[in-house]
């Protein structure tokens, strides 16, 4: 009586785990007095609280099947917003609040274009992408927002934590965390939840099963201006620097972050805890690679390799290939002689 | 000229769909095929056009053993197709789309010699007397009808150019046709035979078959059954044998509780119109199985789509319990009790990658609604496990992926979804479709347990021995009309098919 091993579905599921595991030993060994300490993760967490929050509400845009591009711009304009309050003498809340607004009315924009009148999610979002840059460009005639304008309470939040004893949990960190947890309640226990991934699932299924569509995309879209707003205002935050460009990297890397969680679904759907591992293995490749003093160029290739490294593996198994040859004989014959 | 075919036979996953088919095509000659849906006509074509690898199939061409492996070798034997489904590319122009499956002019090699391509497209459009397209329109543009003629005509293209005649394989060319284009059709079908073509046509249409057609075969469940002169045979000949002798594991026609007249109908539905569906009328009472018959593409899934508001209506009337509504859309349907299995289960129903109990709840979702938002997980699975065990579901729990599970199981889940609310209407389209002979005496209690529950039921289905077991009457439509409505009392199948088959007396 032997179980073949199901090799596929293995890979599938704990592909990218195992990887993210293997980069944090690879670090540990390289940099044992610095990677594997505390502060250092605290520093970690910190560093990717920003991507959290726009690959977490992304991830809810993924789940029905659509993408949005206009993620980093809109964050941008955002923090260029807020900054322009500042300067005509808007105080803290009155600054927040209408870049939060900002954030929903960019992301109804695409629910509109993309839900309502029928255009693709990838070209809706390439256009709000531009219009949004060019917003913030034209807002700020190009310059950047910083200096004595922003409240000390505005910029020092970014900078502040949560001491508890020993332990100190960077603000922004708990902002991702928050944003975390919602993202997986939303995704995991609502009626809204299900009937996104329905969508994403079979959307004929999902029309003909009585759910109904146009208002479902509508809301996604929302909840990731939203994510997009709350991520520039930390940007803002943090840097105390308003840059009419200083979302930009945040998209792509977002939707790296979610198909990197999606490899590790068996049935490759968008999951906020895959993101959750996806964003964290982007961020401790960041981390790790800059304390060996490796050129940030040299570590956007190797993310952009991880990321294929990663998909292909788990493409593969989703579509029913066999693992190559020698692979299989090793796990294969093993396990039935055993 | 003379081509044979012979040991024809194909099975899709273990269940044959043609069987040792023989027949014989001769130059000068149209042959008409006819049978059922399902007999295997459009299983033999695809064999032919080198569309599906046959299980066996012996073809001899002029005396000599051919092979065709692909649809590049039936076309150097000379065969031309038209098939069924429209082979038109929408971006391209009306003259480019008849090259889609034929070799472009050239210059050089690798250039398209443009003028030579409008000259054989304007050849191929004139023999079929077509002079109204524009060949330089975008495809898109055309009207069903006319985009059915292109891909028609493309069959022509280079023909005056072949020494030898060619062979015709035509599947229900004039499905989509008005009577002017048919005829012109005719014509050219008499031309072609003429000049010595073999010509095999498939048709539902049997006066077409006596107008087109010398000899003719009737194929029943996959195989040949017979093969003879046109001139020797009748309509209601050809439909007996089409029909042959029903075998079935159904149930005893269920008894309809006869309510009192001046109750409202459970469903009125009075002149209903949409794109493909003109003034449909008719009546439901509750605790009554009323079947819909149709040969393919008269309209049955779109009545019921109309019926749930996923088509839009253009006029009409739709009232369930006396109440009407206006612009129904699938939520509101769901809401008001109308469930609805769509016919293709797969892509329209089911989401395959989730568990069972979440395609279960799919639409009843609000029922297990706490604390605002949240879903009562704890009562959504209780009810999934009850209602696997009325639907008698085969599978490891709830949690299983509807992706594993068998067709019969697949559909059983379909039903669970149905039964959920108590529903006040169920609409099944192709229920038994790809289900295994368990599983359909299974669904046939199903259905005739919701009838006892006094749901109105509306019954699509092909399989004519189950609409006449489960159903107390039957609307036959035609075309995208309701053309009657028949008591099963008063029917055969016989009788059922010619309801069906318009103009079978002629």
């Amino acid at each position: 009586m032997s179980q073949r091993p199901h090799l596929p579905s293995f890979l599938r599921r704990y592909g990218t785990l195992i990887g993210f595991l293997a980069i944090v030993v690879f670090f540990w060994t390289q940099r044992p007095a610095t990677f594997m300490t505390l502060p250092n993760w605290v520093n970690i967490t910190r560093q990717m609280s920003i991507l959290g929050v726009v690959a977490f509400t992304m991830t809810i845009v993924m789940v029905t099947g659509d993408f949005d591009l206009s993620v980093g711009a809109l964050a941008s304009l955002v923090g260029i917003v807020a900054g322009s309050a500042f300067q005509n003498g808007a105080g803290v809340g009155q600054a927040v609040a209408l870049a939060l607004l900002v954030g929903v009315a960019g992301g109804a924009l695409n629910g509109l274009l993309v839900a309502g009148l029928g255009i693709s999610a990838f070209v809706a979002s390439l256009g709000t992408l531009t219009v949004f840059r060019g917003l913030a460009l034209y807002t700020s005639g190009g310059a950047s927002i910083y200096g004595r304008v922003i409240p000390t309470e505005f910029s020092s939040f970014g900078r502040g934590a949560l001491v508890i004893g020993e332990i100190t949990i960077p603000n922004l960190t708990l902002l991702a965390a928050l944003a975390l947890a919602l993202v997986f309640v939303i995704l995991r226990f609502t009626i809204a939840g299900r009937r996104l991934y329905a969508i994403g699932g079979n959307r004929e299924a999902a029309r003909f099963g009585g759910i109904r569509i146009a208002r479902l995309r509508m809301l996604s879209f929302v909840i990731s201006g939203l994510g997009a707003a709350v991520a520039g205002l930390m940007l803002f935050s943090r840097l105390a620097t308003a840059h009419p460009t200083q979302g930009e990297g945040l998209m792509l890397q977002a939707i790296a972050a979610v198909f990197l969680g999606m490899t590790m679904n068996e049935e490759a759907q968008p999951n906020v805890l895959g993101t959750l591992v996806g964003v964290l293995i982007l961020g401790v490749l960041a981390n790790g690679l800059t304390q060996m003093q490796i050129d940030t160029y040299i570590q956007q290739i190797l993310t952009g390799v991880i990321i294929i490294l990663a998909v292909t593996l788990s493409s593969l198994s989703q579509r029913g290939l066999r693992a190559p040859q020698w692979l299989r004989r090793l796990l294969g014959e093993r396990s039935e002689s055993a | 000229m003379h081509m044979q075919i012979r040991r024809a036979s194909k099975a899709y996953a273990g269940t044959p769909a043609l069987v040792d088919a023989a027949l014989d095509l001769h130059g000068g000659e149209a042959l008409g095929l006819v049978g059922e849906n399902g007999a295997g006509k459009s299983t033999l074509i695809k064999l032919l056009a080198g569309l599906e690898a046959p299980d066996s199939l012996d073809v001899c061409l002029n005396g000599a053993r051919v092979t065709i492996p692909d649809s590049a070798a039936a076309r150097r034997l000379g065969l031309r197709f038209i098939h069924q489904e429209l082979a038109i590319v929408p971006a391209l122009n009306v003259a480019e789309n008849l090259f889609v499956n034929n070799p472009l002019p050239r210059i050089g090699g690798a250039f398209v010699h443009r003028a030579a391509l409008y000259r054989l497209a304007r050849a191929a459009m004139r023999r079929l007397g077509i002079d109204h397209i524009d060949l330089r329109q975008r495809a898109s543009l055309l009207s069903p009808g006319d985009a059915m003629l292109v891909n028609i005509a493309s069959a022509f293209i280079g023909a005056d150019d072949h020494q030898q005649p060619l062979i015709y394989i035509m599947d229900e060319p004039t499905a989509a046709l008005n009577q002017a284009e048919a005829e012109r059709l005719y014509a050219v079908i008499d031309r072609l035979r003429a000049r010595g073509c073999a010509l095999l046509v498939v048709t539902h249409r049997l006066h077409e078959l006596f107008r087109i057609a010398q000899r003719v075969t009737v194929m029943r469940d996959g195989r040949v059954v017979n093969t003879r002169q046109i001139a020797t045979t009748s309509a209601a000949e050809l439909i007996h044998e089409m029909t042959g002798l029903s075998a079935a594991c159904l149930p005893a026609a269920a008894e309809v509780s006869s309510e009192p007249a001046d109750v409202p109908p459970r469903l009125r539905v009075r002149h209903l119109q949409t794109d493909s569906l003109f003034a449909a009328s008719f009546d439901l009472r509750a605790g009554e199985i009323v079947g819909v018959a149709g040969l393919a593409g008269a309209g049955r899934s779109q009545l019921l789509q109309a019926l749930m508001g996923i088509d839009k209506l253009q006029a009409g009337r739709i009232e369930l319990d006396g109440e009407a509504f206006r612009n129904p859309a699938p939520a509101e349907s769901w809401k008001r009790g109308i469930a609805y299995l769509p016919e293709e289960r797969r892509s329209q129903g089911l989401l395959l990658g989730e568990r069972i109990s979440h395609n279960m709840t799919l639409p009843h979702l609000d029922r297990f609604r706490r604390w605002l938002a949240l879903i009562n997980r704890g009562a959504e699975d209780r009810r999934s496990q009850q209602l696997s065990r009325s639907v008698q579901l085969r599978a490891t729990g709830i949690g299983q992926r509807l992706r594993e599970l068998s067709g019969g199981n697949q559909q059983k889940v379909m039903f669970a979804r149905a039964i959920l609310a108590k529903p006040r209407l169920v609409l099944l389209d192709e229920p038994t479709r790809g289900v295994d002979v368990g599983a359909k005496r299974d669904i046939y209690r199903l259905i005739s347990e919701l009838a006892a529950d006094g749901a109105g039921i509306l019954l699509v289905s092909s399989e004519l021995d189950e609409l006449l077991a489960l159903c107390a009457s039957i609307l036959i439509m035609r075309e995208g009309r309701l053309v009657g409505e028949a008591a099963t009392a008063d029917l055969d199948e016989r009788a059922l098919l010619s309801l069906m088959f318009a103009g079978a007396g002629s």
